[in-house]
């Protein structure tokens, strides 16, 4: 039982699983605190994941494919980028939009590179080999979880704390804060506001890149269709959740990638899964409805402004 | 000496509207120099022309004898001009530090900022000016007058020699309005230039070194307040080369329509807006309430109408208790409101112009059937809104995006003008509209009220409630006034009261 | 040149944008097609026949319409008053699983039994809408997040449901597990034999209609319309905009929840889970083609279904994959979401400002 939910294969798979979150929760981040609200993240991992799984399968060098993942990433977010920003499209619909079509072509791609539906596997789909952190497998307990994890684990916790760092400890990051928090004002200094979303927008299609690529070649080498599985939704409600601190946004990545390890142990001893991977949906709400309370007790009464237009 | 600042024939044009024409104007290094005028006189925009934001159509900047041209923001701000914006420019989730320090960051590795050396260089500014903020507080949580010290301390660390200040006391007591004069003082002692816009005339008068009045965009007046008094200033300020005059007949006010006893209604972060507000309004009777923006004048409206909830007192219409009714229900029972944002709240600019007359008249006036549109009904009233008002459309079908803003204001002034009301609340009812608009409005509040309606009007410009009100009423920091009957005060006189200053 | 009245010039504008975003897409299409060395004329053949070549595939075609105009509809009602309701989906799954659930425990006589199930799958879904509702309506909580989220709850919570009802210890661990299928007497009518096309169709079609009506001919509808596009305006009109909010909110729960419910009686005869992997997104692109007009969503739906259905049968028959089409699909919403007008204006302002840098240079 208690292996269940402390046990070392449990977290490690927790661990494995929230480094695609973590990437794309924190790129996510930067887009959102730029007031981009961008849900479209999960297209831009799986258009990574894809082109990393292709890239790989080409050079049969996974480095290679984390490459061709953070190309990806960055084309997608170029796409969100040129409607939003230039062509006065609403981000919502763009991101619906991209969504739906990026399950469509990934498949299309599939089909038309390796002729296979549902999922693809092959020798050439080689997973980044195991680092060993000579330090880390030595730890006592935490080396069975840390020890001998592929380089993206290790880059994607040090991620957090980069990311972190770039958001709170920068010029960069303190003026893309303030763009997010009141354009007007940011404009009155002299900040470039559609420069500083571009740059929010395009680290996140990077991040998103990188968090694409670990889902087939991070371990599992194998691609298949619609990879992503709503990652895109949980990563955007740990950063929702984490009000775009990266991390914070890591830390509930980790979480809720816990939670989908525990669903997994906890199934064979009888307790339904789905109800456990309803947590971090459930979180977000009740974090959302948190804030909305103390929101409300802080403040008088409001006459009602014009609904925003999206 | 020489002026430090110079403007020449600055002009600034809106489309066909000129904001700016021609300006003049000459400040001399370390002093404090007042601009004042109505709202809408061009003060807000020669300033951001003067800060960077606009660029000036015609004319020049000089500093210090030399040309300056701001393509933007930062530009002005190397230049030397720092500008206190009316409304703060904060980041309310930062520090008062990062506040200061944004897009001026300090750094000792590059690309990090060094919070220390920020931290130094802001504190060397705080205690060369005796200022005191919070450096490590969110601006968020902090009082107004204090967001204000922020601003300024934001602007010296810019490095501005020259300090703009736009309308800084409107959001201050009386106390901080002391503290900010004090500010000031210290500020010119090390040197600094102070430009000061306002339109409150005793400040003018207690703290400036110079004083240039501006009307319709034109510079009328330039003097010190060695050389002039409030009621020249006034005039300067509000007196007009063509007066409207109004139509007014001789008239009976029959019994109290409307009746308000201790209005008190909450702004949006709880303070007092208005302030056990006492007064009432006869059928036949208009009343106008005479105030500059930002007095409780908009918030008593919107409790008068339930667009806001009253935190105490009570509302009563013909000794009917209205004052927990929504707005819904204030309609049916015959008040009729036109609103100060004829875009925003007056219209619906994206549908045609009969779904436009329809709102309200739907739900007080127009036929039994409430559930299917009675469109014999409305077109007709459409109809009679647009041939009584004379609102320029080819089709009632057209879309309200249409029509000029004349015409949009005379729609929303028919149609609540034209439904059978007990009592109208206007505000602002001829604002942005032409002279012959006007005057059309005005006789149709005197028709009205002949009618035996109950009239409570609110507007910003002075002269429209000198001319068209029975009795004036001034608002001033929440609290009413009386200022008595049609003509029995001076323009001047009223001027003086709306500006915070004591009836004679 | 003659100045055109402005109606007529809106009307132009409109359909240039519609024609030019409906041809980008269909060149993208083509591409795709091309691209992957297949007979694009042979696949827009084989997607015209699959819609609407004999009676059967007629059928399938309105089996596929009928979904598309329900969750347009739904999506279409909250979006024209201003309310970004994305738990289309969630809803539709609830008033599924809802309406399964009825027809499984409950025995109803003949006569009432898919009335019943359907009303309580519009209940479900409205029951689902309900809370976010209520979030924004009191806690100022984003409807838009909150709704996203409550489509995950709604698929992992009937899964859940499903397992139940298959008792816990059923080997059930795959994802494609279903409840065992209802009694006939539940199910709606089927109009051509051999066919999914149901009477499901007429309650597609008769929402379309009423809505139509609704906005057009009610007060109601008015207030509706003129809550979307200016609710400070309405609010001073004397609108009750809080019950409003709620009402509205209400109904496009309440219609996706019956869409779920029609899936079931009329097309699947049981739940399975996450059987409806993106007709709630359907829904949203259909009405945000559609400018959220109820006829237009009707005609976006028309297309949409027979989209479906002709691309299902081309891919039987032919080498591309329906995947193409769907991403035909999206294509046109993006290119459709594109502010032509400012995008040109825009344009031109620049020209101007580079022409006026140029004359003050010279």
């Amino acid at each position: 039982m208690l292996d269940t939910f402390f046990g070392s294969a449990t977290l490690a798979a927790a661990l494995r699983l929230s480094i695609p979150l973590i990437f794309a929760a924190i790129g996510g981040c930067f887009s959102d605190r730029a007031g981009v609200f961008n849900i479209a993240l999960e297209c831009f991992m799986l258009c990574a994941a894809f082109f990393a799984a292709l890239g790989t399968f080409f050079t049969v060098n996974p480095y290679i494919g984390v490459l061709c993942g953070i190309v990806a990433g960055l084309v997608c977010s170029l796409i969100f980028g040129l409607f939003v920003f230039h062509l006065g499209s609403s981000a919502i619909v763009v991101s619906i939009a991209m969504n739906l079509s990026a399950w469509g072509l990934t498949t299309l791609l599939m089909m038309f590179f390796w002729g296979a539906r549902g999922s693809f596997v092959s020798e050439r789909l080689v997973s980044l080999p195991s680092v060993n952190i000579g330090i880390l497998n030595e730890l006592p307990v935490l080396g069975k979880i840390l020890g001998g994890q592929n380089i993206l684990v290790y880059i994607g916790i040090a991620a957090i704390f980069v990311m972190w760092f770039l958001m709170y400890k920068t010029p960069f990051g303190l003026r893309l804060r303030g763009v997010g928090m009141n354009q007007k004002a940011a404009q009155t200094i002299g900040i470039n506001t559609l420069k500083y979303k571009w740059t929010a927008n395009l680290i996140t299609g990077a991040l998103c890149g990188l968090g694409g690529a670990v889902l087939p070649i991070g371990g599992t080498s194998i691609f298949s269709e619609n990879m992503t599985a709503g990652r895109g939704f949980l990563a955007l409600a740990a950063l929702l959740v984490a009000k775009d601190n990266p991390l914070t946004a890591g830390l509930f990545c980790i979480l809720f990638a816990y939670t989908e390890a525990l669903a997994l142990g906890l199934q064979n001893i009888g307790i339904p899964s789905q109800l456990v991977e309803t947590m971090p949906y459930l979180t977000t709400i009740l974090v959302l409805v948190i804030a909305g309370i103390k929101q409300k007790l802080s403040q008088g009464h409001r006459r009602p402004k014009p609904a925003k237009a999206s | 000496m020489n002026a430090y600042l110079e403007l020449r024939q600055i002009s600034k044009f809106f489309g066909s509207f000129v904001a700016n024409d021609k300006i003049d104007l000459a400040v001399k290094k370390g002093t404090i120099h007042a601009i004042i005028g109505e709202n809408g006189a061009g003060k807000s925009t020669l300033m951001n022309v003067l800060s960077g934001i606009y660029r000036p159509d015609e004319g020049d900047i000089f500093i210090n004898g030399k040309a300056a041209h701001f393509q933007n923001p930062t530009a002005a701000s190397r230049a030397g001009i720092g500008m206190v914006h009316q409304e703060f420019m904060l980041f309310p989730e930062l520090s008062v530090l990062e506040n200061i320090i944004m897009g001026y960051e300090q750094t000792r590795v590059p690309g990090i900022i060094s919070k220390q050396k920020s931290r130094a260089a802001v504190d060397k500014i705080c205690k060369q000016y005796n200022f005191n903020v919070p450096l490590d507080a969110k601006a968020g949580v902090l009082p107004v007058a204090m967001l204000q010290q922020v601003e300024i301390v934001k602007v010296l660390y810019h490095g501005a020699d020259i300090i703009i200040f736009d309308e800084p006391t409107s959001v201050l007591t009386p106390q901080g309005i002391e503290g900010l004069f004090r500010a000031f003082r210290a500020l010119t002692e090390k040197g600094k230039t102070i430009i000061f816009i306002t339109h409150k005339l005793q400040e003018v008068l207690a703290v400036a070194d110079a004083i240039t009045v501006l009307k319709d965009g034109k510079v009328t007046f330039n003097t010190t307040p060695a050389e002039t008094d409030e009621k020249e200033l006034a005039r300067m300020m509000v007196g007009r080369d063509v007066l409207l005059n109004a139509v007014k007949t001789e008239r009976k006010p029959g019994e109290t329509a409307l009746s308000v006893e201790n209005l008190t209604v909450l702004g949006e972060n709880g303070e007092a807006k208005v302030k056990s507000a006492r007064f009432s309004v006869r059928a036949g009777e208009i009343v106008g309430i005479a105030g500059i923006a930002g007095s409780g004048e908009s918030e008593l409206i919107a409790a008068l109408f339930g667009l806001a909830p009253a935190a105490s007192g009570s509302i009563t219409l013909n000794g009917k208790h209205i004052e927990k009714l929504s707005p819904r229900e204030r309609r049916c029972e015959g008040i009729g409101y036109i609103p100060q944002d004829r875009n925003a709240e007056g219209s619906n600019r994206t549908s045609p112009i009969w779904e436009n007359c329809m709102m309200g008249y739907h739900v007080a006036h127009s036929s039994k059937n409430k559930i299917f549109i009675d469109r014999k009904d409305i077109y007709g009233f459409t109809n009679s809104v647009v041939s009584e008002y004379n609102v320029k459309t080819g089709s009632i079908f057209s879309n309200v995006s249409d029509l000029s803003g004349g015409n949009v204001q005379k729609m929303i002034v028919g149609r609540e003008f034209m439904q059978d009301n007990k009592l109208l609340i206007i505000e602002d009812p001829t604002r942005g509209i032409d002279i012959g608009a006007i005057e059309f409005i005005w006789n149709k509040i005197e028709e009205l009220a002949a009618s035996g309606v109950a009239i409570l009007m609110v507007s910003h410009e002075l002269n429209e409630v000198m001319e068209v009100s029975d009795r004036i009423l001034v608002m001033n920091s929440g609290k009413l006034y009386d200022a008595g009957k049609y003509g029995e005060l001076t323009e001047e006189q009223i001027g003086v009261l709306m500006m915070g200053g004591q009836k004679e | 040149m003659k100045k055109l009245p402005i109606q007529s010039k809106n009307f132009i504008y409109e359909a240039v944008k519609y024609l030019a975003a409906l041809s980008a897409a269909l060149l993208l299409g083509v591409l795709i097609i091309k691209l992957q060395g297949q007979d694009v004329a042979a696949a827009g053949k084989a997607v015209l026949f699959g819609a609407f070549g004999n009676i059967s595939r007629l059928g399938n075609t309105i089996r596929w319409v009928t979904p598309c105009l329900m969750t347009g509809i739904a999506a279409a009602v909250s979006f024209r008053s201003g309310i970004w309701n994305m738990g289309i989906g969630g809803q539709l799954y609830m008033g599924a699983f809802a309406a399964t659930a009825v027809a499984l425990y409950i025995p109803l006589p003949q006569t009432v039994a898919p009335i019943v199930c359907l009303i309580a799958a519009g209940a479900a879904g409205m029951a689902f809408a309900l809370i976010p509702a209520l979030l924004k309506r009191f806690l100022g909580v984003s409807e838009l997040i909150t709704t996203l989220m409550f489509n995950y709850i709604a698929t992992l919570l009937t899964t859940y449901f499903t397992k139940l009802v298959n008792g816990i210890s059923a080997n059930n661990n795959s994802k494609a597990m279903a409840t065992p299928l209802i009694d006939d007497r539940y199910r709606l009518t089927t109009l051509i034999p051999k066919t999914n096309a149901s009477t499901g169709i007429f309650i597609a079609i008769f929402f379309v209609v009423l809505m139509y009506l609704v906005y057009k001919y009610t007060i109601m509808g008015y207030e509706m319309r003129q809550v979307g596009s200016n609710i400070r305006f309405a609010r001073a009109g004397g609108v009750r905009t809080n019950r409003m909010y709620l009402m509205i909110f209400l109904l496009s729960g309440f219609i996706a929840g019956l869409a779920g419910g029609i899936e079931i009686l009329g097309v699947y005869g049981k739940f399975t889970a996450n059987f409806a992997s993106n007709i709630g997104w359907d829904g949203i692109m259909i009405a945000t083609i559609a400018a959220n007009s109820p006829i237009a969503t009707g005609f976006v739906g028309i297309l949409w279904g027979a989209l479906k259905s002709g691309s299902l049968y081309m891919e039987a028959l032919t080498e591309t994959n329906r995947l193409t089409v769907e991403v035909i699909q999206a294509a046109f919403v993006l290119f459709v979401t594109i502010d032509y007008r400012g995008f040109i204006n825009r344009l031109r302002e620049n020209r101007n400002r580079n022409a006026a840098k140029a004359v003050k240079g010279a």
